[in-house]
C-alpha cells in the first residue's frame, strides 16, 4: 500500500515555480530520500504533503486516502528549522506536544520518559529548553516528532548540527523504526548522508523530479567507471590511455575511466610498475549521478 | 477545539508563571497610586514658596489685595507690598525678578482720568493660577474701595462680597437627587480609562510579541503540522486575554479586600469618596475584552509580517493613536458627556472603551448606547480578525525579510 502519493503536484510563489508537476510514491516499510540541492523545492513539497500549504494543482494522498487533516495524527514531522518553546520545561514541552497529537497527559509523560531514556537525556527533563545545548534540543524535537508513534515520519535535514555520536544514535533509532514497519521520509541536500540508509529516492532540482526509484536500480543503471587504489612505486600507469582523469594523493589514487575504459588493463599496467595494495572498482555516488543527470547545472 | 484550548492553556500558564506577570501585577497598581498621589499633592500645593510683590500708589488697596491672595486656600505664596509705589520701583522689581528674589509682581496704577490698570509680570508665561487669584483679589479690593467711598460701611461691604459656593447635585436614574462631585467623577472616569488603556495596550502588544518570538524560534512549522493556523491564533488570543482578566481579577480582589480596611477609609467616605457601581464592575471587563481583542487582532496580523521585535516597534505609534485620541477628548467628554461628539467617540470602535469609561464616571450613558457600541466593536473585531488571520496564515511561514505592502496584499489573496 502506498503511504504517500503525490500526483502532478505544483506550487508557485509569485512567478517562481517552487514545485513543478511533481509525482512520487512511497511504499509502506520504506526509507525514502527526497534529495536535491538547496532551494530545489524539498521543503515546499513536504509542506504540501502535510497540509501546511495547499498545492495549486495536483493531488496529495496519505495512507491511500485523499489528504485530510485528521490523518495528521499518523504523521510525525521534524522540520528543517527546529522550533521549541524556549521558556518551557522539557517535560512540559513533551506533554504539550503529546496532547496536541491526541495523547492523554499521563500517556505523553510516560512515552516522553521512555524516549528520553533511550536518547540519553532523561536528566534534563526538568530543565528549561533554553538552558540546553543545540544537540540536546534537537533530540527533544526528535522525541516530539515520534511521541505519538506515527506511521509516517518526515524528517527535513535530520542530522544537521548533530555530532557524529548523536547522529549515529538517531540513525539507529530510525533503522529500528523502519524495522517496525514505519515509513521514513528524509529530505536533505547532503545526499551522501542518507544514501546508505534509503531504499528509494527521488532527486529533485528546480521543483522537478530528475531521478526516482530504488537506490540499487538507479546505481545499477550507471557504469562502474571509477577506481580507488592504493599502491607504492612508479605512478606512470596513471597516464594510461584508458584513464580520463586521475588524482594521486601519495599512493592513494582516485581514477575515472574513459567511457567503456578497461579496468583490467589499468590493473595490469599498475601491477607491472608498482606494488598494488588495493584496487576497487566503485559505483558512482548518488551525488555524482545527480550532477551527471542535471549536467552539472545545479541551482544551489 | 481541543487543540485551541490546549494552545490557550499553554499560553496562559507560560505567561502567568512568568516573572513579568508577577512584577506587573504588583508594580502597576503601585505606580498608579504613586502617580495619582503626586498629582493630588501637586494640586494641593500650587505656588508653594512663591514670592510675589504687589506695588500700588494706594497702600490700602495693596494691603487688601495682599489679604485677598493670602486668604485663598489653594495658594500658599509669600506676598510683599511696595506702596506707595514710585515709578522708579518698577526697575527695582524687575531687577528682583531677574535675580530671582521675587517670582512675579503686580503693578497697579491709576491714570489721571481715574482709570485703573494692572499688570502682572513674572518669569513664567503660564502662571494661570496666580494671575486668576490676583485678578479676583484686586477686583474685590477695588469694589470694596468704591463702596466705601460711597459711604457703605465695612460690615455691609463684607456681607455683600461674601462668596456663595454653588453645590453640584445630580439626578440619578430613579429620579433621586444626590450630591455630586465633579472632581470625583473626573477622577473615577480617569482611573477607569487609564487602567483600561494600560491593560489593553500591554496585553495587545503581548500577543504581538509572542507571535514574533514564535516566528523567530521557528515553532510554527511544527505547530502547523498539528493545528490549524486559525486555532493557533485564536488559542493565543484567548490565552493572553485570560492572563489579562486574571490580572484585573487580582487587582479587583485586592481592591475589594482593601476597601474594608482603615487604609481605604479616607477614599471610601468624605468629600472625595469614590464608589463603583455593579454596572461599572460588569462593563469594565467587557470593554477590556473588546478593546484587547481589537488591539491584539490588529497587531497579530502586523506581527506576523515582521521579522523582529524592533520591526514591530515601528507600528507602536499606531497602537497609541486611539489612546491619544481618547485622552485628548477627556475634557469635552467629562464636561458634556451627552454631546454629539461624546456619543460619537463612544461608538467609534477605536475610542469606545476609554470614552465609555470616562462617560460612566460622570453620568451613566443610556443602555442603547452600550449595546450599540459593543455591537459595533464586535463587528469591527470580526472584520479585523478576518484580515489578520489571512496575514497571519502566510506571514508566520515567511522568513528572511519584512513584507512590503504589495506583498501583503498578495498574501491576503493567497489565503
Amino acid at each position: 500500500m502506498p503511504v504517500v502519493e503525490l500526483a502532478g503536484v505544483t506550487k508557485a510563489y509569485d512567478s517562481k515555480l517552487a514545485v513543478d508537476n511533481l509525482s512520487l510514491t512511497i511504499e509502506a516499510g520504506q526509507m525514502f530520500g527526497l534529495l536535491g540541492p538547496n532551494g530545489a523545492g524539498k521543503t515546499s513539497t513536504i509542506r504540501m504533503m502535510i497540509g501546511i500549504t495547499i498545492p495549486d494543482s495536483g493531488q496529495v494522498r496519505l495512507f491511500d486516502k485523499p489528504f485530510e487533516r485528521a490523518i495528521l495524527s499518523r504523521v510525525g514531522y521534524l522540520p528543517e528549522e527546529r522550533g521549541l518553546y524556549k521558556k518551557m520545561k522539557v517535560i512540559d514541552q513533551l506533554v504539550f506536544f503529546g496532547e496536541l497529537r491526541g495523547l492523554t497527559p499521563e500517556e505523553s509523560k510516560r512515552r516522553g520518559l521512555n524516549w528520553a531514556e533511550k536518547l540519553e537525556i532523561a536528566d534534563v527533563l526538568q530543565k528549561k529548553t533554553e538552558e540546553l545545548s543545540k544537540g540536546m534540543q534537537q533530540k527533544i524535537q526528535f522525541i516530539c516528532t515520534l511521541l505519538h508513534d506515527p506511521g509516517l515520519i518526515i524528517m527535513d535535514e535530520p542530522f544537521s548540527g548533530l555530532d557524529p555520536v548523536n547522529a549515529t544514535l538517531l540513525q539507529d533509532v530510525l533503522i529500528d523504526l523502519k524495522n517496525q514497519g514505519k515509513v521514513i521520509l528524509f529530505s536533505t541536500h547532503r545526499m551522501d548522508q542518507v544514501e546508505k540508509l534509503c531504499d528509494s529516492i527521488c532527486l529533485i532540482n528546480n521543483g522537478k523530479a530528475v531521478l526516482a526509484g530504488k537506490v540499487r536500480e538507479i546505481k545499477s543503471r550507471y557504469e562502474r567507471n571509477q577506481i580507488v587504489m592504493e599502491f607504492e612505486g612508479n605512478a606512470d600507469f596513471l597516464k594510461s590511455s584508458e584513464i580520463a582523469e586521475a588524482k594521486n594523493y601519495s599512493g592513494h589514487a582516485e581514477i575515472k575511466l574513459k567511457p567503456h575504459g578497461d579496468a583490467q588493463k589499468v590493473l595490469h599496467e599498475a601491477a607491472s610498475m608498482a606494488k598494488v595494495f588495493r584496487f576497487e572498482l566503485v559505483e558512482p555516488s548518488i551525488e555524482e549521478i545527480f550532477i551527471e543527470t542535471v549536467g552539472g547545472k545545479v541551482d544551489a | 477545539m481541543r487543540n485551541l484550548l490546549l494552545i490557550a492553556k499553554r499560553e496562559y500558564l507560560e505567561q502567568v508563571r512568568g516573572k513579568a506577570f508577577r512584577l506587573s501585577t504588583i508594580l502597576i497598581p503601585v505606580l498608579f497610586v504613586v502617580i495619582m498621589g503626586v498629582v493630588v499633592l501637586a494640586g494641593k500645593n500650587t505656588a508653594v514658596g512663591k514670592h510675589i510683590a504687589i506695588a500700588s500708589e494706594d497702600p490700602q488697596l495693596a494691603a487688601r489685595v495682599q489679604k485677598g491672595v493670602l486668604d485663598q486656600k489653594e495658594l500658599k505664596a509669600t506676598v510683599d507690598i511696595y506702596a506707595p509705589a514710585q515709578p522708579s520701583m518698577r526697575d527695582t522689581l524687575l531687577k528682583g525678578l531677574q535675580d530671582k528674589s521675587i517670582d512675579g509682581f503686580l503693578w497697579v496704577e491709576q491714570a489721571a482720568d481715574g482709570k485703573i490698570t494692572a499688570t502682572y509680570t513674572s518669569e513664567s508665561s503660564g502662571d494661570i493660577v496666580i494671575s486668576n487669584v490676583l485678578t479676583t483679589s484686586l477686583n474685590d479690593a477695588l469694589i470694596n474701595d468704591r463702596l466705601r467711598a460711597n459711604g457703605v460701611t465695612q460690615s455691609q461691604i463684607d456681607a455683600a462680597l461674601k462668596k456663595v459656593e454653588v453645590q453640584t447635585m445630580q439626578v440619578d436614574k430613579e429620579g433621586k437627587i444626590v450630591k455630586s462631585n465633579g472632581v470625583v467623577s473626573y477622577l473615577k472616569g480617569y482611573i477607569m480609562a487609564l487602567l483600561l488603556s494600560m491593560t489593553t495596550m500591554i496585553y495587545g502588544m503581548n500577543v504581538a510579541r509572542s507571535i514574533i518570538q514564535e516566528k523567530t524560534s521557528r515553532i510554527f512549522e511544527v505547530m502547523l503540522s498539528t493545528a490549524r493556523s486559525g486555532d493557533l491564533l485564536a488559542g493565543k488570543l484567548i490565552g493572553v486575554g485570560a492572563v489579562g482578566m486574571t490580572q484585573i481579577g487580582i487587582w479587583a480582589a485586592a481592591a475589594a479586600a482593601l476597601a474594608g480596611t482603615a487604609l481605604a477609609a479616607p477614599l471610601m467616605s468624605g468629600e472625595y469618596a469614590v464608589h463603583f457601581t455593579w454596572k461599572e464592575g460588569i462593563l469594565f471587563p467587557i470593554y477590556f475584552i473588546l478593546g484587547y481583542l481589537l488591539y491584539s487582532a490588529l497587531f497579530s496580523g502586523l506581527a506576523a509580517t515582521c521579522e523582529t521585535e524592533q520591526e514591530l516597534q515601528m507600528y507602536t505609534p499606531l497602537a497609541a493613536v486611539p489612546i491619544w485620541l481618547s485622552f485628548s477628548l477627556i475634557f469635552l467628554v467629562i464636561n458634556d458627556p451627552n454631546s454629539i461628539w461624546s456619543i460619537a467617540a463612544s461608538l467609534f470602535p477605536a475610542t469606545a472603551p476609554i470614552i465609555m469609561m470616562l462617560r460612566m464616571g460622570s453620568q451613566m450613558p443610556p443602555d442603547w448606547q452600550f449595546v450599540a457600541s459593543i455591537a459595533i466593536m464586535i463587528f469591527t473585531i470580526w472584520g479585523v480578525l478576518w484580515f489578520s488571520t489571512k496575514l497571519y496564515r502566510v506571514g508566520i511561514l515567511m522568513y528572511g525579510k519584512r513584507a512590503t505592502l504589495p506583498e501583503l496584499l498578495k498574501w491576503i489573496r493567497y489565503s
